[in-house]
């Protein structure tokens, strides 16, 4: 119901953002949040998600605060019929895959064309790539998950919420994407969220 | 550090105040402990019967809780019927997406459990495994119960909730058949379709709560509608996981007592007693977080752990509920659902 992002009455905080995390069941949607919220990752204490829940949380951007409210949905097929509902309000999407897991890479085109029917035209989206700390078990490679991106002109990473890679940087980079289109400052250069997330982000392996 | 049922106490455990309230109610689950003693030595003690019904609101001693569970809900009838029918479940051909996303949800079923960690023994995620494939598969089967015919006819069947259904029927049953028959009474008897692929009942139930707040608590119905906050964003775990990691065991325990012999109006009626407790507190709410954060905290506190009291407070706090106020109701808001088209996502 919130339309277009706007400045409040604060000159220097945008208003609520909803960023929504997608994609199947068991990807790590609920670890990625805890670990960009709280900064941690107990393994094997996390229970799967039913229906969905929100956190917020507030990103300090180049001295401007954005809130953002950070939908957690629930991976499972048949629960997707509640969580189309939320998709509307997003003004971000973050959509996940398995790296250790083939068929929830396989399915990532299923979720665009849920996204493409349901959110909202603008909205930002990115593809993560999550579980890159489990070298052993990857069985996705890094090209493959930049080749998709690329096909649909997506931006890219790959991230563990168990090490933190590329956590951060993730919801980082989506708020500045949204930071940068709520305020439109006349004499800003363009913000390039493609160009940013090259630059900014961190491989898995030797340049740790 | 650990409750009788195996979960571990949040470091913030407040051990004082339940210390309390245990010594309290351990007064009442002796007095009641003799009294089903008494009923359960005479024949046909578990016939349904108004008597029986008051018995059960007041909280089934755990040593029996199973049985009268069993028999109650008619799990133990269909157990019987079909002797056999469990293991040839388990025996039979598997389909390979149905073991996957059973398999994807083991270590995330009850983590806080120490009875189910990989590492317990005995492990109760083999048992939990069994009982979610059997339940899977079964569904295929045409034609063994007539509900069951009705209502799935095709395709597998599991759900993401099931796991914590079927994680507290293994932890108080302690015997995978049975937790099975007791899942199929919740899903194919209790619970009108919230499992099926479109969640029309989950959908529908989610609407005719919202209707009964209008009627009993109209100031919140009025907040939820000012914000414009779906009553599924706030509810629809109650539904699901029948409150489950929503209220405490021994409150959840005590109101499933009562879901398998009065079934499925239990729900609105501690979700409408949740809500109408806290009305001013949930009045307070001035956003959309606020109020989503008000309903996760309107399910903690003395007022839930207090199950005794709490059971006694949802059959006065929300007043008159007549099964059929709640079939007409549900009857207008499935009817509103189809025509918003909502079925036709799945």
């Amino acid at each position: 119901t919130s339309g277009k992002p706007s400045l409040t009455g604060d000159s220097d905080t945008v208003s609520l953002q909803s960023v929504m995390l997608v994609g199947d069941s068991g990807v790590g949607k609920t670890c990625l949040l805890v670990r960009f919220k709280d900064g941690a990752f107990l393994a094997g204490s996390f229970i799967s998600t039913v229906g969905i829940d929100f956190r917020n949380k507030v990103l300090n951007v180049d001295g401007v605060k954005v809130k953002l409210q950070i939908w957690d949905t629930a991976g499972q097929e048949r629960f997707r019929s509640v969580t189309h509902a939320y998709y509307r309000d997003a003004h971000a999407l973050l959509l996940l895959y398995d790296v250790t897991n083939r068929a929830s890479f396989d399915n990532i085109q299923a979720w665009l064309s849920e996204i493409h029917e349901y959110a909202q035209q603008d909205a930002v989206l990115m593809l993560l790539g999550n579980k890159v700390d489990s070298t052993q078990d990857r069985v996705v490679k890094r090209e493959d998950g930049e080749k998709l991106a690329k096909e649909y002109g997506v931006p890219f990473m790959e991230t563990s919420a168990k090490s933190g890679l590329n956590v951060d940087l993730a919801f980082t980079a989506i708020a500045k994407e949204l930071k940068h289109r709520s305020m439109k400052l006349p004499n800003e250069p363009k913000f390039k969220l493609h160009d940013y997330v090259k630059k900014e982000v961190r491989g898995s392996g030797c340049c740790r | 550090r650990v409750d009788p049922y195996g979960f571990e106490r949040p470091e913030d455990f407040d051990y004082m105040s339940y210390e309390e309230f245990f010594s309290r109610y351990m007064v009442v689950l002796t007095r009641r402990a003799i009294k089903w003693s008494k009923l359960l030595k005479r024949n046909n003690g578990v016939q349904k019967s108004v008597k029986v019904k008051r018995y059960i609101r007041k909280g089934i001693p755990n040593e029996h809780r199973a049985l009268i569970w069993m028999i109650v809900s008619g799990a133990q009838a269909n157990m019987e019927q079909n002797a056999g029918y469990y293991n040839k479940l388990l025996e039979g051909e598997k389909n390979d997406m149905l073991v996957e996303a059973i398999k994807t949800d083991m270590n995330r079923t009850f983590p806080d459990n120490v009875q189910f960690r990989k590492t317990a023994d005995p492990c109760l995620q083999q048992t939990l495994y069994n009982v979610l494939v059997a339940y899977g598969h079964h569904n295929k089967t045409v034609g063994y119960c007539q509900v069951s015919k009705d209502i799935i006819k095709k395709t597998l069947f599991l759900f993401q909730g099931m796991n914590f259904l079927a994680g507290y029927l293994i932890l108080i049953t302690k015997n995978e058949e049975e937790s099975f028959w007791l899942l199929d009474a919740l899903i194919g008897r209790i619970l009108p379709d919230y499992y099926s692929p479109a969640m029309m009942g989950l959908k529908t139930d989610q609407e005719v709560l919202g209707e009964l707040v209008r009627m009993k608590v109209p100031a919140v119905a009025e907040l939820m509608d000012r914000h414009g906050v779906m009553w599924t964003l706030v509810v629809s775990r109650w539904f699901i996981c029948l409150f489950i990691d929503i209220l405490p065991v021994e409150t959840v325990l005590r109101i499933w007592d009562c879901l398998f012999y009065e079934g499925s109006k239990i729900i609105f009626r501690v979700a409408l007693t949740l809500i109408k407790q806290h009305q001013a507190f949930i009045l307070e709410a001035t956003n959309f977080p606020d109020i989503c954060d008000k309903f996760k905290q309107i399910t903690r506190g003395t007022f839930v752990t207090e199950c005794h009291t709490f059971m006694q407070k949802i059959f006065t706090e929300p007043g008159s509920l007549s099964m059929a106020t709640i079939n007409k109701l549900r009857e207008t808001c499935r009817a509103k659902l189809v025509a918003q088209g909502s079925t036709n996502n799945i």
